[in-house]
């Protein structure tokens, strides 16, 4: 429990100062498994609190059809995915980070969006329209903040140059593309093979 | 025993009795949309009263009549196209005068649109003459407007006059056949002034890179980016003209549907200024359009197509749907209030409706298929509704807040009506209320100015309580701060 709670607090520590922060959270062991994935379950929760509870003006979501399975998907697999690319593409590209390093420096760098659009939440449903340029500012002050987080982990983690870091993180997204397709495909294959057997076995019960 | 089935028979006929006063309704189901876009149930606005067709008259029956006018002293004018003739009504529907020929012996030829001034003067657009005619009050022959001629108009050009409406300045706006430059506008005395008001041509980007990549054979067979032509226009009390075009492509009306669209691309009915600019207000929901939920497969499919618009007075407008035989009703900031009508063979539905109008409160819908006129009355709920709308395009809101209270008991699907319930609770400065409608109406911009106000309400009373809640916040955040830095140090240290 005190091992998790120094693994988060460093996290605060990481943000700030992210050259020094990514390469003691994998050399120095600063972060941990269990607190990664404990940020990627505060950024589920941010997300759906996000979409439920932002103030009126703000919240263009119809609430009563907000399903939370498909808001929890839609954080995990971006992520998920995300992790798997960057694996897939660094493995082959001398990365020299291991897949939970990955997994760790990518959490980590999600931890601005947390701990600004948590108390965003609450200060959308205090402020009016004229207003809204403080948060949209911050808002994407988080997705920035983090956008660049993660692409200066990836360069730590792997000890990468900045320039292949970009165009390694250009090719991971490429790649997550590529993931969800081989998936859509190899669903509809699987279907229309069920069906075929399913007709099958429908036509002999038929006969027999 | 017997007393009990005694209760339990005239409870049934209660209900019995409740039911019959119920479905006296329309074969139509009334309906509005929410503000997501789906079909949801309303009160009836209007129900059919009467219909008026040659036989009810005691003349030939009608025979394809393309279009009808309300004048503004209530007499109905319809244009009995495949009759050649001008049947005209008083404001009970009575036959008051047949014009069939005019000028010794001169006479239409499939006319197909019908103009009449506040003098009573009739123009008539009498397509296959090529021509308009005016003519008085009486029938009596005044003058005949041949062709435009101008230098923008080809030679080759066959001018077939379709609608048209003319201002109190006496300028003729004509809805020609095959024109696409807009409305012709002519000047009191029939000379051609200008094309005005064309819409919008919206190309779309991927025809704009395919026509980079093709040879010209190809680009010659690739459609026109071309402005679509109108086929209906109306005027309003203060000369502003209502246009419809049916002419759009399906995808575009989902597009401005799904935008949630208030510009005028792509608009099925339009209002413009005498100079060709588009005015139309469309801060509702959705823009103008008809149906907002349609299928692209069936029977019936694709968007509405509008035939006709007539002004109700106020800034309310009425379209027709000649494809699902539906009138919708929009108010000025083109808010959709109510729909009715359907296609069928009863009272009160249509085969092809080609032309509405409106007389005082009640709505005339002709009918080019089954040859006769549907008038609609107005219901209780319809007249609320209108009489609220009306206050409040004027400014009246704090007599429209009773209007609309008693308006919320019949329909609370009606976002107009949550709100326009909001903006009267913020003129008596009940600020909370109006958050609440507001809200349940999806109005942002106006919850916003509510509860900014409601905002400066809490903090003017709660000033100092406010303060300390501040101190101690940033107390408790560089107590935290502390924390977190003692806690990196304990760790470093250890």
């Amino acid at each position: 429990m005190l091992e998790l709670k120094s693994s988060l607090l460093y996290s605060f520590h990481l943000i700030f100062h992210p050259f020094d922060g990514f390469w003691d959270l994998k050399h120095e062991k600063r972060g941990s498994m269990k607190g990664a994935l404990f940020i990627l379950f505060l950024v589920t929760l941010t997300y759906i609190l996000q979409r439920q509870f932002t103030g009126f003006i703000f919240n263009y979501n119809q609430l009563n059809q907000l399903n939370i399975f498909l808001e929890i998907i839609s954080v995990v697999v971006p992520f998920l995915l995300w992790c798997i690319s960057n694996w897939c593409l660094t493995t082959l590209m001398d990365g020299e980070g291991s897949f939970s390093d990955i997994v760790i420096t990518t959490a980590y760098a999600l931890v601005p969006i947390v701990i600004i659009n948590l108390p965003m939440i609450l200060f959308s449903n205090f402020i009016v329209i004229e207003e809204q340029a403080f948060y949209f500012f911050f808002n994407s002050l988080a997705v920035v903040w983090s956008a660049a987080l993660i692409v200066l982990g990836t360069m730590t983690v792997h000890q990468y140059s900045m320039m292949k870091t970009i165009i390694t993180c250009i090719l991971i997204i490429v790649g997550m593309g590529l993931i969800v397709f081989i998936f859509l495909l190899f669903f509809s294959l699987a279907q229309q093979m069920f069906g075929y057997f399913i007709t099958i076995y429908r036509e002999l019960t038929f006969r027999l | 025993m017997v007393r009990k089935s005694k209760y339990i028979l005239s409870a049934v006929l209660m209900l019995l009795l409740l039911s019959g006063t119920v479905s006296a309704a329309a074969p139509y189901h009334s309906y509005t949309y929410s503000y997501w876009g789906e079909p949801v149930p309303a009160p009836y606005s209007y129900l059919p009263s009467e219909v008026i067709d040659g036989r009810s008259l005691g003349i030939e029956s009608f025979r394809s009549p393309e279009d009808m006018f309300v004048s503004s002293s209530g007499k109905v004018y319809i244009l009995d196209s495949g009759n050649n003739r001008i049947v005209v009504l008083d404001s009970e529907f009575k036959l008051t005068n047949i014009i069939d020929s005019f000028n010794d012996g001169d006479s239409f030829l499939n006319p197909g649109g019908i103009f009449v001034t506040e003098a009573e003067n009739i123009y008539v657009a009498d397509t296959g003459n090529n021509r308009i005619i005016e003519l008085d009050g009486n029938g009596d022959y005044i003058r005949e407007l041949g062709a435009p001629e101008s230098d923008i108009i080809p030679d080759s050009f066959v001018y077939y006059p379709n609608k048209l409406v003319v201002d109190r300045a006496g300028r003729i706006y004509v809805i020609a056949q095959n024109v696409n430059q807009g409305i012709m506008e002519l000047s009191n005395t029939g000379e051609f002034q200008a094309y005005i008001g064309a819409t919008l041509a919206r190309f779309n980007v991927t025809d704009l890179i395919w026509r980079q990549f093709s040879t010209d054979e190809q680009r010659q067979r690739l459609k026109l980016f071309l402005p679509t032509e109108y086929n209906n226009i109306a005027l309003d009390d203060r000369g502003f003209m209502y246009t419809t075009t049916s002419a759009l492509n399906v995808y575009d009306i989902i597009g401005a549907v799904n935008q949630r669209s208030r510009w005028d691309y792509c608009a099925p009915v339009r209002k413009i200024n005498p100079s060709g600019t588009g005015i139309m207000r469309r801060m509702g929901s959705f823009p103008p359009v008809g149906d907002v939920k349609i299928n692209l497969k069936g029977s019936i499919d694709g968007h509405s197509t509008f035939t006709d618009v007539a002004y109700g007075g106020d800034g309310i407008y009425s379209v027709l749907d000649s494809k699902r035989g539906r009138v919708f009703t929009y108010d000025y900031d083109g808010n959709l209030m109510h729909i009715f009508g359907g296609i069928g063979n009863s009272e009160g539905t249509f085969r092809t409706p080609v032309a509405l109008d409106y007389l005082d409160q009640r709505i005339l819908v002709l009918d080019n298929g089954l040859n006769r006129i549907t008038v609609f009355d107005i219901t209780e709920y319809g007249s609320m509704l209108t009489e609220a709308i009306s206050l409040h395009y004027r400014g009246l809101y704090d007599e429209s807040l009773q209007v609309w209270q008693e308006l919320i008991k019949y329909n609370v699907n009606l976002d107009i009506v949550h709100v326009g319930l909001g903006k009267a609770y913020m003129d008596q400065d009940e600020f909370r209320l109006a958050m609440k409608h507001f809200k349940l109406g999806h109005e942002r911009e106006y919850y916003s100015k509510a509860f900014k106000l409601y905002r400066e309400q809490v903090i003017d009373r709660y000033f100092g309580l406010f303060v300390l809640l501040v101190l101690l916040v940033i107390f408790l955040l560089m107590k935290a701060k502390r924390y977190i830095i003692n806690s990196q140090r304990a760790e470093v240290n250890r």
